[in-house]
């Protein structure tokens, strides 16, 4: 359960999506506090993508209730998934500053430097995003996801396509954003980073929440066997 | 600028400066329609009276079928690493996303089609008259209902495999009365005649215009929330 003195920022009352006569999420429940750092594991096909996007807002619930406790929604949800959502034809530059401008930053050119020398793309600033490697990509398209310093962080399996390199890298940022206090949702197959990072342990089977503990009631050791019993009932 | 205006050109700029970077759709485009000319030049002599009515609707075949492509493009790169996601996750209206393609696909249709229409002029020796000047605004009516009902199909099919050959499917038999009343206005500007109907099309073609356009702003929210 979600530590109480932590304040909520999202709930999720119930929640059900259904493509066609299938059931992605069913009435599924969740609070997500600020500062918490979540993994969510599970199976290929167990409504994990579809729970992310259903938090964007970009597929409406079938059914259920979900509430955002403050700001507008717009500003309060950074994305990052296993696909960029960059423009291969513009350089990372152009990337941020179309994207700051459409969440209307005050000073988009200041927000997009500064997150490009945050994350040590500064120097591949000016190029191509097609000419990227996919672990400056991957770091392009978290530097996009927190351009508008989002109230929560959605991750969706952010090590895909990364080598030990980028998967390294990609975990410092994770553990920067831990202690920067950053409310974050994580999809990951990797359970031991997953777990490494996390405050907060949910594993989802058939849409439904087959486990949700604080990270201190799980033992690492353990963890294999926890998440097979759980996906497989 | 108003904050809708704002985020419609920086959608549009963005779609306008990808493609002036790389030009694939803008050369594809232009090279498909002079082979459409080229090839009726030769199927046909021009010269033969009962060709002259045809000429017309040449000319719409090579302004608005290569179009496709290019309507195709402007989604399928926002599908190739999940770009109109992230237009739809920032805090901007979807019918301004809808706007912001309509409009650089119009901006790029009508310039593709003002050379098209030079490269007709000459290869069918159209005798340079002040009425040709009309055809200008018969091509951007018809231009901006093709981009607009074009734009919202190509949304609705860019995440099926086979969209390449679906698109022109739904979009030419949408746009029947936009090409008959292009077509037989051309035709009375190209062989004008006494009784002509020339107001009547015109008029035509400015209804689909607005209703096109109307009605594939107000459908795209539903098309690509789902």
């Amino acid at each position: 359960m979600p530590d109480d003195r932590l304040s909520p920022i999202l709930r999720l009352e119930r929640v059900s999506r259904k493509f066609g006569p299938i059931y992605a999420l069913r009435g599924l429940s969740l609070t997500v506090c600020k500062g918490e750092f979540i993994a969510l594991f599970g199976p290929n096909g167990a409504g994990k993508t579809t729970l992310l996007k259903t938090i964007a807002r970009i597929l409406p619930p079938t059914a259920g209730k979900l509430e955002f406790c403050k700001e507008p929604m717009g500003r309060s949800v950074g994305y990052v998934s296993h696909r960029s959502l960059l423009y291969a034809d513009l350089t990372g530059l152009e990337n941020l500053l179309f994207y700051g401008r459409l969440y209307d930053l005050p000073d988009p050119s200041t927000a997009a430097r500064h997150m490009l020398r945050k994350l040590d793309l500064e120097k591949a600033q000016d190029q191509i995003v097609r000419t990227y490697s996919s672990g400056m990509r991957q770091r392009l398209a978290l530097a996009r996801a927190l351009l508008h310093d989002p109230e929560l962080l959605l991750l969706d399996e952010p090590y895909s396509g990364l080598d030990r390199h980028g998967s390294r890298v990609l975990l410092e940022l994770l553990r920067d954003l831990k202690k920067e206090g950053k409310t974050v949702l994580l999809i990951t197959h990797n359970l031991t980073e997953g777990l490494e990072v996390c405050s907060r342990v949910l594993i989802l089977r058939d849409g439904e929440l087959a486990l949700n503990r604080p990270r201190e009631e799980i033992s690492a050791a353990d963890f294999e066997r926890t998440y097979f019993q759980s996906v497989d009932g | 600028m108003l904050r809708p205006l704002r985020i419609i050109f920086r959608i549009a700029e963005k779609d306008l400066r990808i493609e002036f970077r790389n030009r694939q759709a803008f050369l594809t485009v232009l090279f498909f329609a002079f082979l459409i000319l080229v090839i009726f030049k030769f199927a046909f002599d021009p010269g033969e009276e009962t060709v002259g009515g045809a000429i017309s609707g040449i000319l719409w075949v090579a302004l608005l079928f290569p179009g496709v492509i290019q309507l195709n493009r402007s989604f399928q790169q926002e599908m190739e690493e999940g770009t109109l996601f992230g237009l739809l996750l920032a805090p901007v209206d979807r019918s301004w996303i809808f706007l912001g393609k309509f409009a650089a696909n119009s901006v790029f249709l009508l310039a593709v089609d003002g050379l098209i229409l030079l490269a007709f002029l000459a290869l069918y020796n159209i005798t340079a008259r002040i009425e040709l000047l009309w055809l200008a605004p018969l091509v951007a009516l018809a231009g901006i209902a093709f981009c607009a009902v074009g734009t919202l199909f190509a949304a609705m099919v860019s995440t099926i495999r086979t969209r390449d050959v679906l698109l022109p499917i739904l979009l030419f038999p949408i746009l029947v009365p936009v090409i008959l009343a292009a077509v037989n206005a051309t035709r009375e500007i190209l062989e004008p005649v006494e009784a002509g109907f020339f107001a009547n099309w015109v008029q035509l073609l400015a209804a689909c215009c607005v209703i096109f356009t109307a009605g594939a702003f107000v459908a795209f929210e539903y098309v690509v929330g789902e």
